[in-house]
């Protein structure tokens, strides 16, 4: 019996389908009371299923679940809450036009009736003895994200939680901010609440968790392990796979997080100063926005074959500067070249024509129409450079559409499905088969990685390798510090608007680190 | 293909469920449910020359939908068929009046020129307002809407006022027979064979360019396109431009075929029936038709409802809001219904 009470969360052989797709299919696993434990597997390998099975927002089709040796109504959100498992999501659920009070009590309504007054202070003693440093009467959409993620973890254990699901918490965080959460997940663990938390960083993972199980295609490979069992270069094996290509060595590093990788190919940069550049920025200055600070005097060059990669703190300017180079922010002063020609006033398609290409920020947002068929969004940058009534034909678009994305290793079932269907490494793929084509010159890769698993991360970093094998330019915007000082030649530092500091190898972390910061040495 | 026929298969069930909810009202009210579904069926598909009365309504409903779906399809709700088709009718009208006296073949082309034309310009406004500076298209074509009403009051009863009408409606002189395009019965070649070419171009349009693939996209994520370098200035002023064009020539069917002259707050649901279709078609040409031609039918099944079933023609009103409301109401019930339907693999 006492085997029982340890075990606060119990699977047997639960299966999910989705239509014809498998998410989920015969996983039995238990976790122990009051631990940390890590979920990790790649896009698609069926994480987040996997949390809303628990959670009674899908309904497995096989096996049962099991809370404190009792079986749990599956498909059902109330009953999973009644016994104390809270999800909290990937993407926040929280409505932008209440204040966080409101939000609070929309979740754990008691039937009271609230002045606003006693609202906010109802919820603040709460949120204070919760150490989330937030007031009450904020609103929603003015908080930063950390703080969001907090407030959304603290609804969660309104309602008394005992288990915790946290699905990819810190793929919207700052390092800073992980850092911050893992402290308050570690919190939790302490007064008793079992943590099951999903990541995609192996690093993440050995840092905060007790144990760890891998999902792989749907099935359970590994785990729950004690973490002290295992290493990094071994969690990650199981999680790719015996059929994946093996990983190269800088790339295994940079994965894993070991910072003193050798810049082997690096080294082989020629110098290239004679060169033409692909992209040249003279001064460039932009009106201020609601996208951050204004660029000011910006001088930036990059040369083909060259990888630049832009660090900084998020919200120094690199949107803006993205935007710029798209014509989607107005260049007030100074002067953009792209292989050339002069494109400072001219509009974003005439610079793709020139061989621009844009990995936007957001996904979801400026790279996919997610309700739209992945052939219209794959042909998009073609047709666009046609006249608008030009004649098309669909069936040839969706057959080079096909062709394309199983170039591009994209898993998915037909090029007429919606791009929100795939998970967010096949719908980053799409976005690389759109974006490198061969009349690529200069990529602006933003944040390529965000959000990625391991497999995903690697191919992504592969592909620009490759354009710049090529002979493209590369400018890759990441505010992940390893990824930059391991796959680019040069690295250029933001802060509030400006190019405060270049870098070439070998990097020294300090420095960048303080040039981010602005702290003078 | 299956996602064209699983829509078509959810707008039936809309109806079916709308039309049973009107039969309960009905009979509440007093009134005969199994008469009313007879009317309807008799008046808008079994009586001998129903399909022509569904035609003579339909036709002109049609071309006003494949107007409003470019328009949705892009992502801009112009909502403001009708006073499009006011002012498309208004501006014909004038053409007509100001050409009488020559030749038939110069005065009818001229005035769908002049329908077309007016129409585009009454959906132009909103739509350079709208990408100029934001301003909620809904908002400008609904006021449109209301001033394209009052502007047909004036024109009626003014400029071109019939002084020899019974002052029971203001209305403009009768076309010279020789202009008209149809008899008051409604339905002529000249009118089947518009609506068919608006359906080909339509079709055309929205499947086989770059504009239709580029406005879909943009209708569902207008960031996205603009990231891929669209000037959503080209595709959405196209799409204004259009939508109201088409309703323009709608007017101009009505005006020179079945009614004959501009009367005063004539077919005032037009535009509203025509939105109905589009998003009881699902914004596809295909099936805007074959709802148009439903529609069409239901409309000439009024005329039947007070001699069958003893109820008011406005009843078939109640019948088209209450199909609205459910389409509208996006009904979670049926789309959860077909979902698990699907899952349990009885179709695909």
């Amino acid at each position: 019996m006492s085997e029982e009470k340890q075990t606060v969360l119990e699977c047997r052989d639960v299966g999910v389908r989705y239509g014809d797709v498998v998410a989920l299919s015969g996983v039995s696993i238990s976790f122990a009371r009051g631990r940390i434990h890590a979920v990790v597997g790649q896009n698609g390998a069926g994480k987040t299923t996997f949390a809303r099975a628990i959670s009674g927002l899908v309904s497995p089709d096989t096996g049962e679940i099991r809370i404190d040796g009792r079986i749990l109504p599956t498909g059902n959100v109330n009953q999973a809450r009644q016994a104390g498992v809270e999800l909290v999501h990937q993407s926040f659920a929280l409505p932008p036009s209440f204040t966080v009070a409101e939000a609070m009590q929309f979740g754990a309504a008691d039937g009271r009736i609230y002045s606003r007054r006693g609202l906010e202070s109802r919820w603040q003693t709460y949120l204070d003895n919760l150490n989330v440093n937030v007031k009450a009467g904020q609103r929603i959409r003015d908080l930063p994200v950390e703080t969001l993620q907090s407030v959304e973890i603290a609804r969660a254990l309104v309602s008394d939680a005992r288990l915790l699901i946290l699905d990819e918490p810190t793929a919207v965080l700052s390092p800073e901010g992980a850092q911050k959460l893992f402290e308050r997940i570690r919190h939790l663990k302490d007064v008793g609440v079992t943590v099951i938390v999903i990541l995609h960083k192996i690093r993440e993972v050995l840092a905060i968790a007790d144990t760890v199980a891998v999902l792989r295609g749907g099935m359970l490979v590994e785990g729950p392990v004690e973490c002290s069992g295992i290493n990094a270069e071994k969690l990650a094996e199981l999680i790719i796979g015996p059929a994946a290509r093996p990983l190269e060595d800088d790339q295994k590093a940079a994965l894993t997080g070991s910072l003193d990788t050798a810049h082997a190919h690096l080294a082989q940069s020629v110098d290239q100063a004679a060169v033409e550049p692909v992209l040249k920025l003279t001064a460039v200055s932009t009106r201020p926005d609601s996208d951050g600070p204004p660029l000011e005097d910006i001088d930036l060059v990059i040369r083909p074959g060259e990888i630049l990669g832009l660090a900084g703190v998020e919200g120094n300017g690199q949107r803006t500067l993205v935007r710029a180079i798209s014509a989607l922010a107005e260049t007030s002063e100074g002067k953009i070249t792209i292989e050339g020609l002069d494109v400072t006033r001219a509009s974003l398609q005439t610079r793709r024509a020139a061989g621009l290409r844009v990995i936007p920020f957001e996904r979801n947002v400026e790279g996919l129409s997610l309700t739209s068929a992945l052939w219209e969004n794959w042909s998009a940058r073609e047709l666009l450079q046609r006249p608008l009534l030009s004649m098309v034909r669909p069936t040839e678009l969706r057959q080079r559409c096909g062709t394309a994305l199983g170039a591009w290793e994209v898993h998915y079932s037909n090029v007429t499905q919606h791009a929100g269907s795939l998970s967010g490494g096949n719908a980053q793929k799409v976005i690389l088969s759109r974006e490198m084509d061969e009349q690529a010159r200069l990529i602006i890769a933003a944040q390529p990685t965000r959000g990625l698993d391991i497999g995903a991360t690697a191919f992504v970093w592969d592909s620009l390798n490759r354009a710049r094998a090529r002979g493209c330019a590369i400018l890759l915007i990441s505010s992940d510090l390893d990824e930059i000082m391991d796959i680019c030649d040069r690295v250029a530092v933001m802060l509030s608007g400006r190019v405060v500091g270049t870098f070439t190898p070998p990097y020294d972390l300090a420095d960048i680190g303080a040039a981010m910061t602005g702290v003078s040495k | 293909m299956t996602e064209s026929i699983v829509s078509v298969f959810r707008a039936l069930i809309f109806i079916v469920i709308a039309l049973a909810l009107c039969g309960l009202i009905f009979s509440v009210a007093g009134y005969s449910a199994p008469d009313m579904f007879r009317a309807i069926i008799d008046g808008a598909f079994l009586r001998t020359g129903a399909l022509q009365q569904a035609l003579r309504w339909g036709l002109p409903l049609f071309i006003t939908a494949a107007g409003v779906v470019i328009s949705f399809r892009a992502g801009y709700f112009n909502i403001g068929a009708q006073g499009q088709f006011y002012i498309g009718a208004i501006c014909a009208a004038f053409a007509a009046d100001w050409l009488n006296g020559l030749p038939a073949f110069i005065v009818i082309p001229a005035c769908f020129l002049a329908g077309m034309t007016g129409g585009a310009l009454w959906a132009m406004w909103p739509g350079i307002l709208r990408l100029r500076s934001g301003a909620d298209e809904v908002i400008t074509t609904l006021m449109g809407n209301f001033l394209a009403v009052i502007v047909l009051i004036y024109v009626t009863s003014g400029p071109l006022k019939d002084p020899t009408g019974s002052g029971q409606q203001a209305s403009s002189r009768p076309l010279d027979a020789a202009y008209r395009i149809s008899t008051s019965y409604g339905v002529s070649p000249t009118i089947i064979a518009i609506a068919v070419l608006v359906g080909i171009f339509m079709w055309l349009l929205v499947n086989r360019t770059a504009f239709g693939v580029l406005s879909g996209l943009a209708g569902r994520n207008a960031t996205m396109v603009t990231w891929q370098g669209a000037r959503l200035w080209n595709i959405g002023l196209a799409s204004f431009i259009i939508s109201g064009a088409l309703a323009g020539l709608a007017g101009t069917v009505e005006l020179m075929g079945p009614n004959g002259r501009l009367a005063s707050g004539f077919l005032p649901a037009h535009g509203f029936t025509a939105i109905l279709i589009a998003l009881v078609a699902n914004l596809s040409i295909v099936g805007t038709a074959i709802v148009a031609l439903f529609f069409g039918g239901l409309a000439s099944a009024a005329l039947y409802l007070p001699v069958i079933a003893g109820l008011p023609s406005s009843a078939i009103d109640i019948i088209n809001a209450a199909i609205a409301l459910f389409i509208t109401a996006k009904s979670n019930i049926v789309d959860r219904f077909l979902r698990n339907w699907r899952k349990r693999g009885w179709t695909t």
